[in-house]
């Protein structure tokens, strides 16, 4: 196993934490989405991700109404 | 897009919303701005960037292997295409991002001086190349761009009016 990050090369760190929280946010919109499409219920899917049913609501509610997924109430 | 818009920033901010939104992003970023540039075509800007071979294809594919290129930094070896896509948000009303920020504050700065809200796309482009330290620095280094070059071109239209 090599060093993760040059400690020569901040800059290519710092552009790794950019790429880490896209990849971060690109999952959490498709994969909540996938569950809700599987039929699970918010708060099974914010009891996966450690946050509140009301967050992930928040966050993503209009999205997959507006995409057409069927939700459940609970 | 028409070339003789007086004012494109509204334009400009307009098309980089929607950048923003087909890229799952919550703000919108330089490199929105620089895809919506790009997207005018007709503009002196936009000529530039694509006498570079900077395409909004071009712009894409630099930044999905700029993405690429940092997760593999973090131990990541993923292809961006592969990736799953989740249904953009139509319906959300993107914020400016601090690099758009950036970008607006460099470009009101390049000389000439400006009045307010006269700024067009070659000032824009001038703002957005006006740094190597950005998304769109870094993606544009990827795609084998002479940043420097395309930045001291952008300025020295600027200079002569080219709005």
């Amino acid at each position: 196993m090599t060093e993760l990050v040059d400690p020569e090369d901040p800059a290519a760190g710092l552009a790794a934490v950019v790429a880490l929280r896209r990849l971060a946010d690109r999952l959490e919109d498709s994969q909540v989405e996938q569950a809700m499409r599987a039929g699970w219920s918010w708060s099974e899917v914010a009891e996966v991700l450690g946050i509140t049913r009301q967050a992930v609501h928040k966050k993503h509610a209009r999205r997959l109404v507006a995409a057409g997924v069927a939700l459940r109430r609970r | 897009m028409p070339s003789d818009v007086k004012d494109v920033r509204a334009l400009l901010v307009h098309g980089a919303r929607d950048e923003a939104r087909r890229d799952g992003s919550r703000t919108i970023e330089a490199e929105h701005v620089l895809l919506a540039l790009a997207a005018t075509r007709t503009t002196p800007a936009a000529r530039m960037l694509a006498e570079a071979g900077l395409t909004e294809d071009a712009i894409r594919a630099a930044l999905d292997r700029e993405w690429e290129q940092g997760l593999a930094v973090a131990g990541i070896a993923i292809r961006i295409g592969l990736l799953p896509m989740a249904t953009p948000d139509h319906g959300r009303d993107p914020h400016i991002g601090e690099s758009t920020k950036l970008m607006f504050k460099r470009a009101m700065e390049a000389p000439p001086k400006i009045g307010a809200g006269r700024i067009g796309p070659t000032r824009i482009l001038v703002g957005l190349l006006d740094t190597d330290r950005s998304r769109v620095a870094r993606a544009l280094q990827v795609a084998g761009v002479d940043r420097a070059a395309l930045r001291a071109k952008a300025a020295a239209a600027l200079a002569q009016g080219v709005r």
